[in-house]
Formats: structure tokens, C-alpha cells, sequence
């Protein structure tokens, strides 16, 4: 019976193959959608399973209210992790990573003794040994408790210890790192590379042990470095222990450290302070809204959403189906009936019906298992994963098959209730007037594909020109034509003449060497500064950048009030020029002369310059200061002209005449700006992707009805015509009502996409405002491709030849 | 077995009734060879449809097998046509996607005959009315009187007790009409029921009865 139906599916298939193209082009399409975003879910869900006590293993998060905000952050005192093993017997282990690229962690210059030229190696972060064990880092070499143990000892990746120390164990073996042959670092062990599911993806461990980044670091509570990790037994009360841990460590350590500091309200402060547990397993999808985690996390609004997209574009494709398999219900109708005389009952007809959509299913999971598998480079490319088709999981083909039956019956379902209802006489007598009978469920079920779509489409606009806005907005600095050399410390006692050299080349404008800049992964230093003659209460957060006299012309900032740096002034080196923020922070009009301290520190503003963001657009501009100092592993060049090319190789030449040994590496801060944004730039990308696949899906569907309409109606359109209608007027009569539910659906979704997207916009502090260009623009797009798509056939239509059509008949 | 009490259809055309079968009365005996005559719209298409429950009535009593046709179910009229009832269409109504030999095979499957068992049954019903060669081909690459062939062959493949035939052989030459008469008759003496409509006299009398219809009453029984 099964291979009867599938017999004549296949032969409707053969005799309609422009709508089985349609229906299984519009399924591999949504099918192939979902398998990639399920991959990517898959993906991003796996993260730190693999560790085997991943249930009882934490992250510990701060979180203070300030002004209202919430505010979070990962980074905590030295003590405190040893202070809340002592303290509570419910944590098993308490491990220590401090990643701060202040004191040597991030990236340093690497080579081995007997090598001349430096590498520049990312990724490095000090750990404990309890850290390691924690987080179950598997060894390759050497063990996990004693790698570690020795003060400057090292635990390299695989990869990287196969760069060093190619075939061979390397422990014992030593590196020197940023050229400093004094103090030699010790290779401990090596660890297996973090799995690209991991939240952690370092590449080298460096010892804490017996280290102190200043005169007594470790037992000071009023600076924070160190991320903080939990081991804690089975069975404890995570909001108590919590509640336990905040009250502790507020109480007994950090209230005291403030008070012994000199801060008298330190109790009061802390008023709105909760220490909490991430689960490690939350710790990548869950992070989205720390702040100062470096790490590059994913998001569990993303998955959410690309879940929501492709579910979208499936039932869309489920929709042109159906409305197909009821508009053309006529074409079947006399074989319903027939079947019924022949003693088919209702459920044999049900039964055909669904093997029918079954088949189409499983044609368009094999054609959209093989667009995934093509597609899947380039979605690669695009989200910035590395993501394979799981071909060796056992659970795979069971689960394609699964999905096959899923979306068939899904599909089929309806279609095949409705056709198996009709009654034999209706469709033998062939007065039926089908088709037309369920058009009010089918225009609905347009306007609801094409209300997806609009919703899409308008999501793309936005985010592009959102993206747009922060590409080209008034940034506060001129982004364009400057190159960064980095490892510029390299130079030693030559920066300055290297400096003042590569002034004096023609094809440069302007050099500044300072570390801080407002780009990702650049130098930051946060500090708590106050006005003179107030107290240390009133302080507020800043950000101290350490900077040289060209700094200010070099990046292109404005000057709004006094002056900059200059080495006229001898005094400069106790001198501060302010942003704009600052200013504000202080509250007086005249900022000038005025003197901010953190107790150590008194600087006097000179200056004030414009805004200029240095971290997200997501976030307000916050105070900073900038003073003039040493911070030289960072040179930024000012290209004057537009010959990049040339310019490069004219400053390459001058850094091969310094350093010789060690290549320069540089990147361009516009490159670097935009990688700021990276994760709105891949959101853009995929949006389009996904809203075109959208529009294309919903438009085979309208094609394909607008033929059936076409054809259904070739008679009355020829006797139309001969009754002596225009061309034009019968192109208005076929394509009115597909355009009527599509300005429908407009109106439906206008309202939808911009609330959606005015979501979308509050997470940035500087925004575009939604106008109505850019819906406008949405619905114009939209009405076009549908009338293109309708007017293929309502043309074709409209021209035949009438006498033709009639003869048919 | 057939049994119409007072049976009337109409349809309202502007507010009037419009009567198809008016106060039909006839009772069907199994075994019987019924042949149903009349001109050109007098109803006989619609009474055969109503004897085969295809179509419904609005007035009077139905008892097929002493059960009330109108209180029926879906399904059970489903299993009368699976196991008792072949029917043979004016319009010969083939599947167009089915072949010769797929169109004649399809009861067979309904009525889950095994496969080998189908495949011999087609063949000498094939063989039977001599379009063997035609086994593969579509209803559309066939004449008029070879789609009516077919669609005999298939009403009797699954053996039925009662066969409803409207004008079997209005597209068959006169030589291809008696050999499918001769066959009816044929079968009628193996007991199965025959009711048939037509418009040759020579065909009706085939019937052991013959029923006349005009604007749908019965105008005379012979
Ligand atoms: N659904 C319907 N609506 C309106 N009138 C109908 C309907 N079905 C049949 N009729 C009318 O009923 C009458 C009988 O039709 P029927 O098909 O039974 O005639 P017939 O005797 O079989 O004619 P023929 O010999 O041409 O096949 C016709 O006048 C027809 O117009
Ligand atoms: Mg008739």
C-alpha cells in the first residue's frame, strides 16, 4: 500500500514540477536554515560539559548598584579566595586566574634562549595550582599539581609547546619571555589546547606562586584582579552560601581594608553588594551582561533568537505547502473521489495523503542537509565558529529522520484532513467550486509569511544602519590612516628617537606612543579619583591613561577647553587632561586649573577633550584622565595622505633598522574599531542572511499561488479579453488581491518590527532613532519583490492569447 | 437487498423546488438485473448515484440490506464499496496518474490482496477484455471506448455482489457492447446484482426488469 502511494506521489511529482520545486526548494531551504542554527545551538549549549563535576564548580560574580544600574564585574581582591576556603567548609577547592594585562599576563614576547627573534604570543593568564584542578585541565606533560608549583613556571598548550619544543618534552626546559634573560620562565608541564567549547580558551598558565605584582598585592583587599573559582561539596544550599559569602567577605575583609584606608562610610557602600555563583555551565551563554569579562562570550538571547528565526523560516516553508496542497486540492479532488467508489476509506486517503508530504519531506531534507553542509563554511565564516556537520554522532541520521517525519506530518497534516473530507459525488460530478473554498485561511496564511518576512527585513535595516552609525559617527577621534605598531617596548631606551625618526618620514603626520587607546585589548587602568579638598567618599570611578604629548593630534581629539600637553611647560608631568565626562563628573563650569587626587596622585587639569568613546557604544562615556608618562609598547602613526602601501614600507624599513630581530607587527585602529563591534557586524550578517532566505521562501510561495490563481482563472481572463479587456486591465485583476495581503501584512508588522527593534536599540547607550525611512524603505522592498515575483505570471497571463485558452476548454 | 420507499430530490432553483427524482418507489432483489432507461436529463444518473449512496435524497426512506442508508457511516459505506459494490461511471473517472494496470489494481489494494494474487488477477482481467497491450499506458493515451473498458475492468476486478453501471457501453462499438452485456449476463447468472442504466433498448434488454424514468418519476415498469 506504502509503495502504491509513494508511486503516485512520485508521478505527481513528475507531472507538477514546478510546484514540487517550489514546495521542496522552499523546505531545504528552511531545513537547511535549522540544521546550521542547530548546530550553532548545539554549539553554544555544549560549553564546559565536559568537566565531570561541572554541577558543583562556580564562577563567583560581583554585583553593585550605582545610580540605579546594576553593575557586574568577575574581578576580586588577591586574599579572597583563600579567605572563603578557610572560612566556610563547604567549599572543597577555591582556585585563582588573573588575567590583567597590566602585570604580564595576555601577551608577551616569547622566545626560546637560544633563539634571536621574538614571538609574540597571546592568551597567557596566572593561575593556582587549585585552579587547574578545577577546572580539570587534562596534562600532556608534566602533573597537575606540580607544574605549577615553582614561581615562574609555565603549563603551555600543546600547540604552543609544539612551536617551542617540537617532538620532545619540554618540561624543565626554559623560555625567555619580553627579552628579559634575568628571569628566565620555567616550562612545567603542558596541557592538552581548552576544546573550542570551553568558556576558557588560554593558551599558557603562569605560576602565581610567591608572586606579587606590588609590595604586598597578595594580602590586599582594596584592588581586584583575580577571577574567582568554586569547587563546592555536593548538597550545599547555593542562595544561603551566597548570602553567608557576601556578609563575609564584606564584612570581615572589605569594610575593615576601606576603614583602614581612610574611607569612613565603607560599611554603606557595600549597601547593594552581592556576591553570587555562576554555574560554570551558564558561564558562557549567561555573561553577556558583566562587564570587564574578557573573555568573548556567547549569548543566550542570541541562541534564542536564531532558534526563533529558523523555526520562522521552517513554518513558512510548512506554509507554502499547505496553502499549495489545498489550492490545487482540485487537481485531486476526482482522485479522492474516485478512490472513495473504489472502497479507499478516509484513512486510506489520510494515509496517502501524508506519505505524500513524507516524501516531499525527505527529498528536502536530503536536498537541505546538502545546502547545510555547502552553506556551512560560510555560515562558518560569518558567526566566527568553527562548526563541522557531527557526521560520526550515532544520534544524527535518527535525528534527520526524525525531523523529516516531524515536518511532514506537520505539513501534511492539514492538507491531507482536508482533501480526504470531500465527497465523491461533489468531485466525480467535478462541480466543486475548490480551491476558492479555504482562500480566507490561505490569504491569512500569506499575509502571515510575508509579516515574518516584513519583520525580517526591517530587523536588517536597523541593525545596518545602526552599524553604520557607529562605523561613521562622530567618535570623539579620527580613526582613519593610523597604524598601531605593537611591541613597540621592544625598543627599550630607543623609543624616543625611534619616534621622533619616523616623524621626520614624509609620508607621517603624527606619532604617539602610549598603550591606552580606545580600542579592545589596548591598555586600561581604572582608578577612584576625587576632587582636592573633598573627601575620599565623594570619589568616582576614572579611567588613568598614561599618554605622551602627540597623543591628542595624533588620534584627531578635540580640545574643547585649555590646552594640551606640551614640553614647553616643565610642570606637565603633574598635569591632567580631562575628558568631557570628567568635567561634567565635577560639576563645575570652569574645570581649568582645578585638582583631582587619589590620595597619591594630585593632577592638575589643563585641558579638556571632547567625548571620544573608548569602549563600547553600548556604554556611556565615563570619566577619564590622561597624564603624561611611559607607556611604550604601543606606537600609533599618523599616515598623511592616502598611499598606505608606501607608508608602510618606508616605517617598516625604519623598525627593521632598530630591531632587526623582531618583525613589526601592527595592525589599523579603524580595523580595530570595527572589531569592536564585530558581534553587531556578524548579528547584521546573519540577520541578512536569514531575512533573505525569509523573503525567498515566502516568494516561491506566492509565486506558486499566483500560477495556480493565473491558471484557475485562464478562462475567465480569456473571455475577459475577448469581451474586449486590456493587457493592463487584467494584470490589475491578478495581481490586486496578492498585493492587497501583502500591504496587510505591512501593516501588521510595521508595528511589531519597530517595537522589536527599539528593544534591540536600548542595549546601546548611543543610538540611531527609528525613522520612517527606514520602514518605508522596508515596505517598499517588500512590495516590490512581490510584485515581481506575481507579475511573471499575471503578465504571462495577461498577454495569451485568448483564443487559445478558450480552445482548451 | 434494495429497498426505495417514496424517495424525492430537488433542487431550489429561485425559491422553487426543482425536482431530479420525485416519489420514487422501487425495490431491488439480490440476484436481479435492473435496467434503468429514460431520456436525457430524466434523473437515471442521479438514481443510480443514489442507490449507490453517493448521492443524497431529500425526501423518503432508503434501506439497503434492511439498513437505513441515510443513518450510515462514512466508514460503513466505505466497507460496502470495499467489499460489495462496483461501480461503472458515464465518465469513466480514471486516475490520471495511474496506469492501465494500476487504475484496475487499485480496489485490490483496498482490499488488501496480496500482491501476487493481485498481479494474477489483473492479468486475466487484462487478458479478458483484451488490453494487455495497453496495460502501461495512462487513461489519457487511450480512446474513449478503451477508458470505458478500463473502468469496467475495474468495477468487476474485486468480484462485487452488486454492480452499478451507468451506460457501460455508450462509448463501445456494438461488437465490444455485447461481449460486455454478454458478460454482465454472465455474471448475473453467478448471482451477482446488476443495475444498470442505458439508452439502447437492445442493452436493456438484457435486464430481467426494466425501469422507465421521465423528469424523475418512474413512468413505467416492464
Ligand atoms: N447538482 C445538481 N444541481 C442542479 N441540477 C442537477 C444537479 N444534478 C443533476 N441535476 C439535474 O438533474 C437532472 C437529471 O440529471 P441526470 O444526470 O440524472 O440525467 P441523466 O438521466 O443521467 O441524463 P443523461 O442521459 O444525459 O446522462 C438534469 O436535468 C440535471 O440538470
Ligand atoms: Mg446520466
Amino acid at each position: 500500500m506504502f509503495l502504491h502511494y509513494l508511486k503516485v506521489a512520485f508521478r505527481n511529482i513528475r507531472k507538477q514540477k514546478m510546484y514540487a520545486a517550489i514546495n521542496v526548494g522552499g523546505f531545504a531551504i528552511g531545513i537547511a536554515a535549522c540544521l546550521l542554527i542547530a548546530l550553532f545551538i548545539q554549539h553554544e549549549t555544549s560549553y564546559d560539559s565536559a568537566n565531570p563535576n561541572r554541577h558543583h564548580i562556580f564562577r563567583l560574580v560581583g554585583e553593585a548598584k550605582q545610580n540605579g544600574q546594576v553593575h557586574s564585574g568577575i574581578a576580586f581582591p588577591a586574599p579572597m579566595s583563600k579567605a572563603i576556603l578557610n572560612d566556610f567548609p563547604e567549599v572543597e577547592k577555591a582556585g585563582r586566574i588573573m588575567s590583567n594585562s597590566l602585570f604580564g599576563a595576555a601577551n608577551n614576547q616569547v622566545r626560546r634562549p637560544d633563539q634571536q627573534n621574538n614571538t609574540y604570543e597571546q592568551g597567557f593568564a596566572f593561575a593556582d595550582t587549585s585552579t587547574l584542578e578545577i577546572l580539570d585541565i587534562k596534562m600532556i606533560y608534566g602533573s597537575r599539581t606540580e607544574a605549577l608549583k615553582q614561581p615562574f613556571s609555565v603549563i603551555l598548550n600543546k600547540s604552543m609547546a609544539d612551536k617551542y619544543f617540537p617532538n620532545q618534552n619540554p618540561v624543565g626546559q626554559r623560555l625567555i619571555f619580553n627579552d628579559n634573560p634575568r628571569l628566565p620562565i620555567i616550562v612545567g608541564g603542558v596541557m592538552e589546547d581548552f576544546p573550542t567549547n570551553s568558556h576558557l580558551q588560554y593558551r599558557g598558565f603562569i605560576s602565581l606562586a610567591g608572586v606579587s605584582f606590588w609590595d604586598n598585592e597578595q594580602s590586599q583587599w582594596t584592588a581586584s584582579n583575580y577571577d574567582i573559582y568554586l569547587q563546592l561539596k555536593p548538597n550545599t544550599n547555593i542562595a544561603s552560601f551566597e548570602k553567608k559569602m557576601t556578609d563575609d567577605v564584606v564584612d570581615k575583609y572589605m569594610v575593615p581594608a576601606m576603614v583602614a584606608g581612610g574611607q569612613k562610610n565603607a560599611k554603606e557602600s557595600f549597601k547593594d553588594t552581592r556576591i553570587y555563583l555562576q554555574p560554570l555551565s551558564d558561564i558562557h551563554l549567561y555573561s553577556y551582561n558583566i562587564e570587564q569579562d574578557d573573555t568573548r562570550h556567547g549569548d543566550i538571547r542570541f541562541v534564542y533568537l536564531f532558534a526563533a528565526i529558523a523555526a520562522f523560516i521552517l513554518l513558512l516553508a510548512c506554509i507554502n505547502f499547505l496553502n499549495l496542497s489545498t489550492a490545487r486540492s482540485a487537481n485531486r479532488a476526482k482522485e479522492v473521489g474516485v478512490r472513495k467508489v473504489m472502497g479507499g476509506s478516509r484513512n486510506n486517503l489520510i494515509n496517502q495523503f501524508l506519505s505524500e508530504s513524507l516524501l516531499y519531506s525527505f527529498l528536502s531534507f536530503l536536498t537541505g542537509t546538502a545546502i547545510a553542509v555547502l552553506a556551512l563554511p560560510l555560515f562558518n565564516k560569518v558567526s566566527g565558529l568553527y562548526l563541522s556537520m557531527p557526521w560520526k554522532e550515532w544520534w544524527l541520521i535518527p535525528a534527520l529522520i526524525g525531523g523529516a517525519l516531524v515536518i511532514g506530518l506537520l505539513a501534511g497534516i492539514y492538507p491531507a484532513f482536508y482533501l480526504s473530507y470531500f465527497k465523491p459525488i461533489n468531485t466525480l460530478k467535478g462541480n466543486l467550486s475548490l480551491g476558492s473554498k479555504n482562500g480566507r485561511l490561505r490569504s491569512s496564511l500569506v499575509v502571515f509569511q510575508f509579516s515574518i518576512s516584513v519583520v525580517l527585513l526591517i530587523g536588517t535595516a536597523v541593525i545596518y544602519k545602526q552599524m553604520q552609525y557607529i562605523l561613521n559617527s562622530k567618535i570623539g577621534f579620527d580613526k582613519d590612516q593610523v597604524l598601531m605598531i605593537e611591541g613597540a617596548d621592544a625598543l627599550k631606551e630607543q623609543t624616543t628617537s625611534f619616534k621622533n625618526e619616523v616623524l621626520n618620514l614624509p609620508v607621517v603626520k603624527n606619532v604617539s606612543v602610549s598603550d591606552f587607546l580606545p580600542v579592545n585589548d589596548t591598555k586600561r587602568n581604572g582608578n577612584t579619583f576625587w576632587e582636592e579638598g573633598k573627601q575620599q567618599d565623594d570619589g568616582f570611578a576614572l579611567q588613568h591613561w598614561v599618554v605622551d604629548e602627540n597623543y591628542i593630534p595624533t588620534l584627531g581629539m578635540k580640545l574643547i577647553a585649555g590646552r594640551n600637553f606640551s614640553k614647553d611647560f616643565h610642570t606637565d608631568s603633574s598635569t591632567a587632561v580631562v575628558n568631557k565626562a570628567l568635567a561634567d563628573k565635577l560639576g563645575i563650569k570652569d574645570p581649568i586649573g582645578k585638582i583631582i587626587t587619589n590620595g597619591g596622585e594630585h593632577l592638575r587639569i589643563i585641558g579638556v577633550v571632547d567625548n571620544f568613546y573608548f569602549e563600547s557604544m553600548k556604554q556611556q562615556v565615563t570619566p577619564l584622565c590622561m597624564v603624561l608618562g611611559n607607556s611604550n609598547s604601543i606606537v600609533s602613526i599618523k599616515i598623511k595622505g592616502a598611499d598606505m602601501k608606501t607608508a608602510l614600507a618606508t616605517i617598516e624599513a625604519k623598525w627593521k633598522a632598530f630591531l632587526p630581530n623582531q618583525p613589526m607587527r601592527y595592525t589599523f585602529l579603524d580595523e580595530r574599531y570595527a572589531a569592536m563591534y564585530i558581534d553587531v557586524q556578524r548579528m547584521q550578517y546573519i540577520f541578512t542572511g536569514f531575512s533573505i532566505l525569509a523573503v525567498v521562501v515566502a516568494c516561491l510561495g506566492l509565486f506558486a499561488l499566483a500560477a495556480f490563481m493565473a491558471e484557475q482563472r485562464t478562462k475567465e481572463i480569456g473571455i475577459r479579453k475577448v469581451l474586449g479587456a486590456s493587457v493592463a486591465g487584467v494584470f490589475t485583476l491578478l495581481t490586486k488581491n496578492f498585493l492587497k495581503l501583502v500591504g496587510l501584512s505591512l501593516i501588521i508588522s510595521i508595528p511589531v518590527g519597530w517595537w522589536l527593534m527599539n528593544q534591540w536599540l536600548q542595549d546601546f547607550s548611543y543610538r540611531i532613532s527609528l525613522n520612517w525611512k527606514i520602514f518605508a524603505f522596508a515596505s517598499l522592498l517588500m512590495m516590490t519583490i512581490a510584485l515581481f515575483t506575481i507579475c511573471f505570471q499575471a503578465i504571462k497571463a495577461a498577454i495569451a492569447n485568448p483564443v487559445k485558452s478558450l480552445r482548451t476548454e | 437487498m434494495i429497498e426505495l420507499k417514496h424517495i424525492s430530490k430537488w433542487v431550489t432553483i429561485g425559491g422553487k423546488p426543482n425536482f431530479i427524482l420525485k416519489d420514487v418507489n422501487a425495490t431491488v432483489n439480490e440476484g436481479e438485473f435492473l435496467s434503468i432507461m429514460g431520456p436525457s436529463g430524466s434523473g437515471k444518473s442521479t438514481l443510480l448515484n443514489v442507490i449507490g449512496m453517493l448521492d443524497e435524497f431529500n425526501e423518503g426512506e432508503y434501506r439497503f440490506f434492511h439498513e437505513e442508508v441515510h443513518k450510515m457511516k462514512e466508514k460503513q459505506r466505505s466497507n460496502l464499496y470495499k467489499q460489495y459494490i462496483g461501480f461503472v461511471f458515464q465518465a469513466y473517472h480514471l486516475i490520471d496518474e495511474l496506469t492501465v494496470y494500476e487504475n484496475i489494481e487499485t480496489p485490490l489494494i483496498y482490499q488488501d490482496v496480496k500482491s501476487s494474487e493481485r498481479k494474477a488477477m489483473v492479468a486475466d482481467i487484462l487478458d479478458r477484455f483484451n488490453i494487455v497491450g495497453k496495460k502501461d499506458l495512462f487513461p489519457t493515451q487511450l480512446s474513449g471506448g478503451q477508458q470505458q473498458l478500463v473502468g469496467i475492468a475495474r468495477a468487476l476486478i474485486a468480484r462485487p455482489k452488486l454492480i452499478l453501471a451507468d451506460e457501460p457501453t455508450g462509448n463501445l462499438n456494438s461488437k465490444q457492447g455485447e461481449e460486455i452485456m454478454n458478460l454482465f449476463k454472465q455474471l448475473n447468472d453467478e448471482g451477482v446484482t446488476i443495475i444498470q442504466v442505458t439508452h439502447s433498448e437492445k442493452n436493456a434488454a438484457y435486464g430481467k426488469r426494466i425501469i422507465h424514468l421521465l423528469d424523475g418519476r418512474i413512468e413505467r415498469e416492464e
